[in-house]
């Protein structure tokens, strides 16, 4: 029982075990609010990355099925087998296409000029999006991505219920245009404002000659969003579909469906399989391997963050380590200083492996308040980041965190409880180790030696 | 082979053929040459000689602190250096209570908690626990009977020497011992507080019918004591 008494007693009587447990305490804190934050920001860019898609894509190429059949015309069917099933929140169909954006009052010839020198520049290879907006809504992020603060100048929509209403004060002259919806980046470089117009120049291949044709179409600017995923903000143009399809003229409604999900995490993989056999044998879909969910879209960039998250926690990993060194300094000066001591205690009748037992234990009084001191701070710290940031900004007078860099407008946190519950175990078994070594040197201490020691 | 002297059916502890050497660098000293030694159940012994002759080193050995290099010491009646380190322990805590010429205390406990130190090494949490209040009662009785009154909270240092030792003596009765092994328990003291705190151990070890092995230099005191063993160099005279 003198083992958890001394260990108690020597805690409180010695300052320096206070230096142990703040080590441990701002090591564990700091790993488990990083690490919360870290996570905010991935699941943040996570979710960017996932935003102009949807949870699962049914892609509905041109390409033959491997019978010779088609997929229909219209998407009508698939969006209602889609819906039909009751998982699905919602679907649309999108027609995409790729294109250049050439200089606005230029034409189809200019395009051709600019492609003959690439050197001249001022062309933009754009993707060409054709959309239902109110499926999109339902679908998308689109919405707040109309919605969302832009970071440079600041062209939003009119009306969010109605996007591609044609900007106020615009005055065609002759036909109207169509409205289009430019990503900020690629509206900033081309100057674009409400109202501008602009030159979309595209081609398509005639399927039996194999012929290329250009075509090109003006079209009026009615607005800009900010979706905060670099490649959609640099090259996405949103049309309304039947737009598109008419300035294509091909024929093709739609080229793709998304589907939004109720509860993508329990149900994104189920549906996926399903929809792979259902939708090929109603021949909708043309391949099963054209059912994607967003994640299959986006593996490689997901798997890159992972990666990062990984070495993030590693290398912070060593902050508990460097904190559980100094349990082990602390422990050795203590076990040095407390020779005598140990000496008295085992000519009182205890043995090694108690004295051991004893450091072991102050070793754990240590690492149990710096953990558990750490794990409240760094949840806490985790939680309250926000605010602390925002006080600690208007007290120095200097924004730390720039909120409208990001797409969100407060610092995001996770915390994991699972994490936390790994961090706090990890520092014990670490600390522990350590202060496993002075304390077994302290048990094999001969109790005269110790003794004699005056 | 020299005879080994037969062991007294009263004896409590019995040293046979003690030998102990050091080794320093590549010397062995020989501190010990074959001593034996036997105190009885209650008997009141006085270990005396010159400094360096190995009083301390014959004790430490038989109060099961420090291993001979042959030898046995026998605890009633079985080899104390044979049994397993935990009984041995257990018998260091048990059996034999130690008073020290530097006291020993442990300077982060009070002098109750001093006391209560063997009683906390003996046993486990939950039997301490339960017997907890008996123990500090006891304790705290004995440090009264001992005129420390006033200083049971105190911690060693805001102790003077004498109270101390006064400390030490009730912490090595705590468990009722059946043997004491007092080494100079006077020799920090000065003369005065010396005798008070020898006269105090000297009730104590005749009301309670311990044995006491008391290494001392004063002739005077050794004079009170049932038997008077000398040394010199590593030897019994
Ligand atoms: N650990 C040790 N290492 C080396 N020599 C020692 C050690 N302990 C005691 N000695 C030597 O043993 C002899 C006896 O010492 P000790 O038993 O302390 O004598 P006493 O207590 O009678 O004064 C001394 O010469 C001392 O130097
Ligand atoms: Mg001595």
């Amino acid at each position: 029982m003198y083992k958890y008494f001394l260990s108690w007693r020597y805690m409180r009587a010695r300052r320096t075990n206070l230096i142990g447990v703040v080590g441990i305490g701002v090591g564990v804190g700091a790993l488990i609010m990083i690490l919360s934050i870290m996570t905010g920001f991935l699941e943040e860019t996570k979710k960017s990355l996932r935003g102009g898609l949807s949870d699962i894509i049914l892609e509905t190429d041109q390409r033959m099925f491997r019978d010779g059949r088609r997929v229909p015309h219209s998407p009508a069917p698939l969006l209602e087998a889609v819906r039909a099933d009751p998982r699905v929140a919602g679907a649309c169909a999108q027609l995409s296409w790729f294109g250049m954006l050439t200089q606005g009052g230029s034409r189809s010839a200019y395009a051709t000029e600019q492609l003959a020198d690439p050197q001249k520049g001022n062309l933009s290879g754009v993707r060409l999006f054709g959309i239902d907006v109110q499926d999109e809504y339902q679908t998308t992020e689109l919405r707040a991505a109309l919605a969302r603060t832009p970071l440079l100048g600041d062209e939003r929509v009119a009306d969010l219920d109605d996007p591609f209403a044609p900007p106020e004060g615009y005055v065609p002259d002759g036909r109207p245009l169509a409205s289009c919806l430019v990503g900020e980046q690629l509206a900033s470089e081309w100057r674009l404002r409400r109202g501008s117009e602009i030159w979309i120049t595209t081609a398509l291949i005639d399927a039996k000659s194999g012929e290329v044709h250009p075509s090109d179409r003006r079209f009026v600017v009615a607005g800009t969003f900010r979706s905060g995923e670099n490649e959609m903000d640099l090259q996405r143009i949103y049309l309304a579909r039947a737009e598109l399809s008419d300035f294509l003229g091909t024929g093709r409604e739609y080229s793709q469906v998304l589907v939004r999900l109720k509860d993508y995490e329990r149900d994104g993989t189920d549906v996926q399989l399903d929809f792979q056999s259902t939708l090929t044998q109603q021949g909708l879909v043309p391949r099963p391997e054209f059912v994607r969910t967003w994640e299959d879209y986006r593996r490689p960039l997901l798997g890159a963050i992972e990666n990062e998250r990984v070495l993030m926690a590693i290398m912070l990993s060593l902050v508990v380590v460097v904190a559980a060194f100094t349990v082990f300094a602390i422990l050795s000066m203590m076990v040095t200083e407390k020779r005598r001591d140990i000496g008295i205690l085992s000519a009182l009748g205890a043995t090694g492996p108690g004295i051991t037992g004893l450091f072991v234990l102050i070793g754990f009084w240590d690492t149990l308040l710096g953990a558990t001191g750490g794990a409240i701070l760094g949840v806490l710290g985790a939680v309250y980041i926000d605010p602390f940031e925002r006080g600690l900004s208007h007290t120095i007078g200097v924004e730390i965190f720039n909120r409208k860099v990001y797409l969100f407008d407060h610092i995001p946190a996770i915390v994991n409880p699972v994490w936390v519950g790994v961090i706090v175990l990890g520092a014990f078994v670490i600390a522990l180790l350590f202060a496993l070594v002075p304390a077994w040197k302290a048990g094999r201490l001969h109790p005269l030696d110790a003794l004699r020691y005056e | 082979m020299p005879k080994v002297r037969p062991v007294a059916t009263d004896s409590l502890i019995a040293a046979r053929g003690i030998v102990k050497s050091f080794q320093i660098a590549d010397r062995t000293l020989e501190v010990l040459h074959g001593v034996d030694l036997d105190v009885k159940r209650g008997e009141l012994v006085a270990l005396m000689g010159a400094s360096g002759a190995g009083k301390s080193t014959l004790i430490q050995v038989m109060g099961l602190l420090d291993r001979p290099t042959s030898g046995k010491v026998l605890l009633d009646g079985s080899d104390a250096w044979e049994l397993p380190l935990a009984e041995r322990a257990a018998l260091r805590n048990r059996a034999i209570g130690f008073v020290f010429q530097f006291y020993h205390l442990l300077p982060e406990l009070n002098a109750v908690e001093n006391v209560l130190l063997p009683a906390m090494i003996g046993n486990s949490w939950s039997g301490y626990k339960q017997r907890a209040k008996e123990f500090k009662d006891r304790a705290r009785g004995m440090l009264v009977k001992f005129g420390l009154e006033q200083r049971l909270d105190h911690r060693p240092a805001q102790l003077s020497g004498g109270e101390r030792q006064r400390v030490a003596i009730a912490r090595a009765l705590f468990l009722d011992p059946k043997m004491i092994i007092a080494d100079e328990p006077t020799g920090n003291l000065d003369s005065a507080t010396g005798e008070r705190v020898l006269e105090l151990l000297l009730t104590e070890q005749h009301e309670r019918g311990v044995s006491l092995l008391l290494v001392t230099h004063d002739e005077r005191l050794a004079a009170h004591c049932q038997r008077i063993v000398r040394m010199e160099d590593g030897r019994v005279v």
